[in-house]
């Protein structure tokens, strides 16, 4: 699967400098190394979301909104009703998945979206034009568009945070990074994403009720390897072979009527459906 | 008729141009506004971000196709005959392209970052194959199409060194009919493929999409070249057509519509045959839904059932009414495949939650300002051909043998009828 996938790559590649070559184009830089080529990182990030604690109160949403200057008409973070448990309201917050085989990095035209080493799928927003191919190709509606100009205050600020990281101009489209720039902040000064808060993406430490655990599942000590290692998960839409990077613990009547509800009317609105 | 000089006046044809001329005015100020305002002044959305203008491009390159099949029958299959066919399918070609390129500048989101796909390469990407192929298809329309200014009699008459510079390009051809060959084949399947490829959208999700792209172009294109042809010979003095060949052509077309309907019913039936979430029912919005009048009527009936039988049934096809209306028809449906395709694979949302596997609707209709600029690409693309036909002579079917290897040499587009306006001052 692999090397076959290789394989058509090399054979575009030399279809396309063919044909390149034959129009008299000799000034086109070389890509820079497709994902599966980047080495091999010590950090695998993931999340795992515990859908029996989660209480739809929707305050991820509004932080990753703040932290990342999310217009208040897109969510990167969205919480959607999930039906009923045992009598409960289920919900399931819904981040870019981060997939392993991003369908949305495979058809950007320009490599706009790209996969670090590390497994986060970023986003070059100066470098996107704009065609919504990526939209199109996400199993999991995680990408938004900014149809229009973001400008004035957000109202999420300063309330649930502050900005880290630029506005995105009109006419590119934008979704969650799992917070790379407080990862990659808080490793340079030494600390550990998932355990201290300032190297945790804005949404795990918003919630209230710990539903959201994120961390290193190369570290077999972490948080989330020692979840995922004694907990049943599951990841959405698996039958695509994306490779989700969040896994979900899913709500059963066992857990979910340990967990008292707590509602948190400010955010609500922020619930889908 | 008459044979005195008839004194300039106020005829059809200048109403045909100033119509085109006031909508593509209109598109003109439409597109000022998209540029300025953003995409938010269309109705597409996050669910719905490919609407009526990928539609006209998907269309427009579609209908283009006669260009690269008739250059590679003349100058690959020795089809010799069909010469001056090739030449005026090259000049449609050209402007069906550049038609294309104006609508995904309005389409997407930076138009100033036009450039970056040919900067930074995804070879991965369809869609970076699809705009590396459109912009060399591009630049072997532009040789093709220069020996046509070259032969413009206006042209030769003021810039004579020039003119034979541009005519002398028919001497690439045949390389030019292989190189448009290779890249046509590659995107005009890779269109289809664009779609296809994308596992998330289970309407789309098959290999055929992309011979289906392939195969409605491969019919529509010719069809619009034969078509065109037959209309400006009704209409204008100028224009000089051998009907013996647009018949044997639109009877190729009937067959190639066979072809295609063969295709098309195999990969509808096959995907009526169990329930699957998102593809079933993409097939009921074609079938029973929204898009079922456009897909019975407009790509079934008239695309394809109708054409058919004129086009293969030599009594109706020599009926020049009956040919142009199947003509016409064949053209409305590679139209009608590329928006409903589009459409049903996005107006199902389909469900991601694990105990969910039902799925959503949405909607889509364009908005006005949509329409406005999109019909304003249209308007540029009659009026550069009008103007194309009435001064460069596209549509000439008496070529003389000496220019056998002209098959289709054209100008740019915009620089054409820029030029061919200068001139007729």
């Amino acid at each position: 699967m692999e090397s076959q996938k290789i394989g058509r790559r090399e054979f575009l590649k030399g279809l396309a400098a063919g044909t390149v070559a034959l129009a008299g184009l000799g000034v086109v830089r070389r890509p820079a190394p497709a994902s599966e080529e980047t080495p091999a990182s010590s950090y695998k990030w993931v999340m795992v979301i515990d859908q029996a604690k989660c209480t739809g109160c929707g305050y991820c949403t509004l932080a990753c909104r703040a932290h990342n200057d999310v217009p208040p008409d897109i969510s990167w973070n969205r919480v959607i009703a999930a039906g009923q448990v045992g009598g409960k309201k289920v919900f399931l917050p819904r981040p870019c998945m981060h997939c392993e085989h991003p369908p949305c990095v495979e058809v950007c035209p320009v490599r706009a979206t790209y996969r670090r080493a590390d497994g986060i799928v970023m986003m070059d927003y100066s470098r996107c034009i704009g065609c919504r191919y990526c939209e199109v190709a996400c199993p999991y509606g995680a990408r938004a568009f900014n149809w229009d100009e973001f400008t004035g205050p957000n109202p999420a600020v300063p309330t649930w945070g502050q900005p880290e990281v630029p506005r995105r101009p009109r006419g590119v489209v934008e979704k969650c990074s799992f917070c790379f720039q407080r990862i990659d902040r808080g490793l340079a000064r030494g600390l550990v994403p998932g355990v201290d808060p300032e190297a945790t993406p804005a949404c795990v430490v918003a919630c209230p009720v710990k539903a959201r655990i994120f961390g290193n599942l190369n570290d077999p000590d972490s948080e989330v390897s020692q979840l995922l290692a004694r907990s049943p998960s599951y990841r959405l839409r698996e039958d695509l072979g994306t490779a989700p990077r969040v896994y979900y613990l899913p709500a059963r009547e066992e857990t979910v009527s340990t967990v008292s509800s707590r509602p948190a009317p400010l955010a609500r609105q922020e619930v889908t459906r | 008729m008459s044979i005195r000089k008839p004194i300039p006046r106020f005829t059809l044809f200048h109403v045909w141009l100033l119509g085109l001329a006031t909508v593509l005015a209109a598109g003109v100020v439409a597109a000022g506004v998209v540029f300025r305002r953003g995409l938010v002044v269309t109705h597409l959305t996050d669910l719905v971000p490919w609407g009526l203008w990928i539609t006209i491009d998907l269309s427009s390159i579609a209908l283009s196709a006669g260009a690269f099949l008739l250059c590679a029958a003349v100058y690959l299959m020795g089809l010799t005959r069909f010469q001056p066919v090739a030449r005026t399918a090259t000049f449609i070609g050209l402007i069906g392209y550049s038609m294309a390129v104006l609508t995904l500048l309005l389409d997407i989101g930076r138009p100033d970052r036009f450039w970056h796909a040919l900067v930074f390469w995804n070879p991965h990407s369809v869609l970076w194959e699809i705009t590396m192929c459109v912009t060399l298809y591009l630049a072997v329309l532009l040789l093709e199409t220069a020996p046509i200014l070259g032969q413009a009699e206006w042209m030769q008459r003021r810039w004579p060194g020039l003119a034979t510079r541009l005519t002398g390009v028919h001497r690439l051809a045949p390389a030019l009919a292989v190189a448009g060959l290779g890249l046509s084949l590659l995107h005009q399947s890779s269109l289809g493929a664009a779609y296809g490829v994308l596992k998330a959208r289970p309407l789309w999700y098959k290999p055929d999409l992309s011979v289906l792209f392939t195969a409605s172009a491969v019919v529509g294109g010719p069809a619009l070249t034969a078509l065109i042809s037959m209309i400006a010979a009704r209409l204008s003095p100028r224009v000089h057509v051998d009907d013996e060949l647009l018949d044997r052509l639109a009877y190729l077309i009937g067959w190639g519509l066979i072809i295609y309907l063969y295709m098309r019913f195999w990969d509808a039936l096959a995907m009526s045959y169990t329930y699957q979430p998102g593809r079933s029912e993409g097939l009921g919005l074609l079938t029973s839904g929204p898009l079922s009048f456009n897909f019975w009527v407009g790509e079934m009936l008239l695309g394809a059932a109708i054409p058919i039988v004129i086009l293969l049934k030599a009594s109706l096809r020599r009926n020049w009414l009956l040919r142009a209306a199947a003509l016409a028809m064949v053209v409305g449906g590679v139209i009608a495949f590329r928006w409903d395709t589009n459409l049903a694979g996005q107006l199902v949302v389909l469900s991601y939650l694990p105990q969910d596997i039902g799925v959503r609707y949405t909607a889509y209709v364009p908005s006005l300002i949509e329409v406005i600029s999109g019909a304003g690409v249209i308007a540029y693309g009659l009026l550069a051909l009008t103007l194309g036909i009435r001064y460069l002579n596209v549509i000439d079917h008496r070529m003389p043998h000496e220019a056998e290897a002209v098959h289709g040499a054209r100008p740019a587009p915009s620089t054409t009828s820029e030029q061919a306006l200068s001139s007729a001052e």
